[in-house]
Formats: structure tokens, C-alpha cells, sequence
């Protein structure tokens, strides 16, 4: 328990340095169309912990630098990508598990019959979920954590919050992380043994942004902000999507 | 002779108010067929490139040959100025719009160089209130996970035209929003510019 935050923290924060990669082009014309923009809320995002934030973000840019994202480029390039896929499926088949689980809580109970279904065959037919059966039966993976649900409920974000090493969240998403660390099985399993899960899990998640990150890095003018409200507009995107009856929620 | 030529203007003419006339009906569809199209466009030409010789020259390329055209830059920046686009003069809205657009067609070529093999699903066309104004949801497949891209259009004078993107619920015209902002309240529109200039290594 103690050691978990630091741990599945890893996790989120790779998670949301996915957050962010811009996809867009234009050109200048001649003639301009003058079209009145749909209005346009002129506020920067509310940061009331932006000092503090900001240096937890740095540490966690240094932690990445120094220690992660050398481990994750090894990893990539030593391991063949089917193999790469397996461990990420594995890990993800925990996930949806989790997904099944914020579904019900949600009020999605069709939703959530799928994410056990996807558990069900790719545990069984998958082998332990190392491949993604389900995928390719029509059992598409989505992403529901607790901090969607409470936000489902109408919990407010809250302020902003850089967590170390998990990086990216807000008061709300990080109750959510809290909930989710202190049930996940892996946290009551011999210390050595839950160490290496986490510590593969982390890897692997971090091996799958090494061709996306010099995006952000490219795009953003303050990678601080572009990062804080990327995050904040997907976060408010997944909820959003969760309260819409029909529409499912963006995979990924 | 002149009998000829003028019943096939006649002809044209009635094909032409014809065509007109049928417009309204398929207005609706059309942004839908335009992402359709501008997506095929993009990854077939990605997927003709050899592997691995396709490098950012190329991918630049194929950006400001089938993307540059159906994007309303200068709505664009606009929408990404907020209010403070009435604080320039005319010669610096030509300079925002112009290097905002670089640093955009060269983020956009970048980010396809890291796909490979990718198909593009339309998923379904939204309307933003109006019939001239929606939002065509896609999904982009062929990676480890598909990605959500939904576009924004609205109907311009010529066809439609695109005015925002949004990958994953981040809306690329409110991510830059911020950061200009941010940049304005800091240096200025001059500052803007300079900082736009940095970006793109100018």
C-alpha cells in the first residue's frame, strides 16, 4: 500500500503523456472569410497550485529523462512488437475489468456486459489476455476509470493537480487513481512479485509513447500548459461521452 | 453550326440550375464525403510511399496537397486568437494566420509519420446547432488502439471547409487557444508573432 502510489502512478502519468497529439493543417489565403469565430471562453485554465504544479512536472520530466524513458526505448527495441502487444494486452485485459466495473457504476450495465465479455474470451481464447480476441469481435475496448465515474455522478474536477510521477490530474481524478490503487489485486500480491507487474506495466505503457512524445514537444509553445489543458478537455470528453445515451466513449 | 453550340449551352445551362437544384438534398452528407475523401486522400498516399523513405519533405507534401486546401486557416486562428485577435493590426493578422499555419501542416506531417498502416472510419456526422455548421466523428484504426478524430466544419461560400480537429476530445484550436493567450498576456501580439517565429525556426 504504501509503496503503490508511487507505483500505479507511473501508469497515469504515461497515460497522459499520450494526451496531446495534434492533428491539423491549414494554409493562409489571400482572401480572408470573415466568419464570426462560435464563441470562445477566454480564460486560461483555473491552476490555483500552478508553482507547485509546474515543479512536480519538471521532477517528472527529469524522472522520465533519467530513468524511464531509457529503460522503455531499450525495452522497445530489444522486444519484438507482437510481443510488445501481448504484454500490453495482458495488462489491458486487467483494465477492462476495471472499465466492466465503472460501467455498472455509470448505469451502463450494456456497456459494462461487453467489457466482461471482452475479459471472458480474451482470458479464455486470448490465453491469460495476451491477444485482444475481443477486438476482432466486435467487443471494442473503452476506457472508464473512477474518476470518470465520480464525474458521471457530477463531482466537479477541481483544481488541477501534477502528481509525481503520475503526472497530469485533478483533485476529483486522483481520488479516482486512490480508489483504484487500494482494489487492484496486484497491490496484495508478494512485494517482489507486484513490483516487477507494476514495473513491466510501466514500461510498456511508456515504450508506447516513444514515437509521439516530440509531437508535444514540437507543437506546444509551454508544454506545461499545452499539456494541462489537454488533459482537462479529454477528461471533460470522457465524461461528457459517458452521459451522452448512444454515444460511445473515444477508444484507445 | 451556331445552332450546335448554342443548344449545348442550353444543355449545360439545364444541367448546371439542375445541379443546383439538387444540392440542397445532398448538402447534408457533404462534409461527411469530404472527410471521407480528405482521409483516403492522406493515408493512400502515406501507404504509396516506399517504407521507409517517406520523411517529413514528403508527409509536408501530401499535407499541403490534400489537407491545406479544405482548411479554413484564417478562421482557424481566429477562433484560436479568442479576443485578442482584435487587437492586431491587419498587417499582424497576416503574419499570425501565416506562421500559425506553418507550425500546423508541419505538427500535422509530423504526427503522420508515425503511423504506418491506418484506415479511417467515419463514424457518423453531428450537427453544431445548425445545418451549416457540424462535426463529422471518425476513428482512425490500424495502431495498438484506435484514435477518436472528429472535425469540425461549416458550410463556407465554396464547399465546406474545416475549422477545428479534435483528437481524443482535445480540440487543437482550444489547446492553442491557451497557450496564445497566455503568450499575448505576456509579450503582446508582437510577442505572439515572435514566439510563432521561434517555433518555426524563423
Amino acid at each position: 500500500m504504501k509503496f503503490s502510489s508511487a507505483k500505479l502512478a507511473a501508469i497515469a502519468f504515461l497515460a497522459s503523456a499520450l494526451v496531446g497529439t495534434p492533428a491539423f493543417a491549414a494554409k493562409p489565403k489571400a482572401k480572408p472569410v470573415p466568419l464570426p469565430p462560435p464563441p470562445a471562453q477566454q480564460q486560461v485554465a483555473d491552476d490555483p497550485l500552478e508553482p507547485l504544479n509546474r515543479a512536480i512536472f519538471e521532477f517528472n520530466d527529469l524522472l522520465d529523462k533519467l530513468l524511464l524513458k531509457p529503460v522503455a526505448t531499450i525495452y522497445s527495441t530489444i522486444l519484438p512488437t507482437p510481443v510488445q502487444d501481448g504484454v500490453s494486452n495482458v495488462f489491458g485485459n486487467l483494465d477492462d475489468v476495471y472499465t466492466g466495473v465503472n460501467n455498472i457504476l455509470q448505469g451502463k450495465p450494456e456497456r459494462a456486459g461487453k467489457d466482461f465479455g471482452r475479459v471472458l474470451v480474451n482470458t479464455t481464447l486470448g490465453i491469460g489476455g495476451i491477444f485482444d480476441v475481443g477486438s476482432r469481435i466486435g467487443l471494442e475496448k473503452s476506457e472508464e476509470d473512477f474518476g470518470q465515474t465520480f464525474g458521471v455522478w457530477g463531482v466537479s474536477p477541481g483544481p488541477y493537480i501534477v502528481l509525481p510521477v503520475l503526472g497530469p490530474s485533478t483533485a476529483r481524478d486522483a481520488v479516482g487513481r486512490g480508489v483504484r490503487i487500494v482494489s487492484d489485486p496486484r497491490m496484495y500480491l508478494p512485494p517482489a512479485w507486484e513490483w516487477s507487474l507494476l514495473g513491466v506495466n510501466v514500461v510498456s505503457l511508456r515504450a508506447r509513447s516513444l514515437r509521439t512524445e516530440g509531437l508535444l514537444e514540437q507543437a506546444s509553445f509551454d508544454r506545461y500548459g499545452f499539456v494541462r489543458s489537454s488533459y482537462l478537455m479529454r477528461r471533460e470528453a470522457l465524461v461528457r461521452d459517458a452521459l451522452e445515451p448512444g454515444s460511445q466513449s473515444p477508444g484507445r | 453550326m451556331t445552332n450546335a453550340i448554342s443548344a449545348a449551352v442550353v444543355r449545360l445551362a439545364l444541367a448546371l440550375a439542375l445541379c443546383a437544384a439538387a444540392l440542397p438534398a445532398f448538402a447534408q452528407s457533404a462534409p461527411e464525403q469530404l472527410v471521407r475523401k480528405l482521409a483516403a486522400e492522406v493515408t493512400e498516399s502515406v501507404r504509396k510511399s516506399p517504407a521507409g523513405t517517406a520523411d517529413a519533405a514528403r508527409y509536408n507534401e501530401i499535407v499541403t496537397r490534400s489537407l491545406v486546401p479544405r482548411f479554413d486557416f484564417d478562421r482557424i486562428t481566429q477562433i484560436a486568437m479568442g479576443r485578442n485577435w482584435a487587437k492586431a493590426d491587419a498587417g499582424q493578422k497576416r503574419r499570425i494566420v501565416d506562421e500559425f499555419s506553418r507550425l500546423l501542416v508541419r505538427t500535422y506531417s509530423n504526427a503522420l509519420s508515425t503511423l504506418n498502416e491506418a484506415t479511417v472510419e467515419v463514424k457518423g456526422t453531428r450537427s453544431n446547432g445548425s445545418d451549416s455548421d457540424v462535426t463529422v466523428r471518425t476513428q482512425m484504426v490500424g495502431g495498438r488502439s484506435p484514435v477518436a478524430i472528429d472535425y469540425n466544419l461549416y458550410a463556407a461560400g465554396g464547399g465546406w471547409k474545416v475549422y477545428d480537429v479534435t483528437v481524443e476530445g482535445v480540440s487543437l484550436v482550444s489547446a492553442y487557444r491557451d497557450e496564445f493567450t497566455q503568450l499575448v498576456a505576456n509579450g503582446g501580439v508582437d510577442g505572439l508573432i515572435a514566439a510563432l517565429q521561434r517555433k518555426n525556426g524563423r
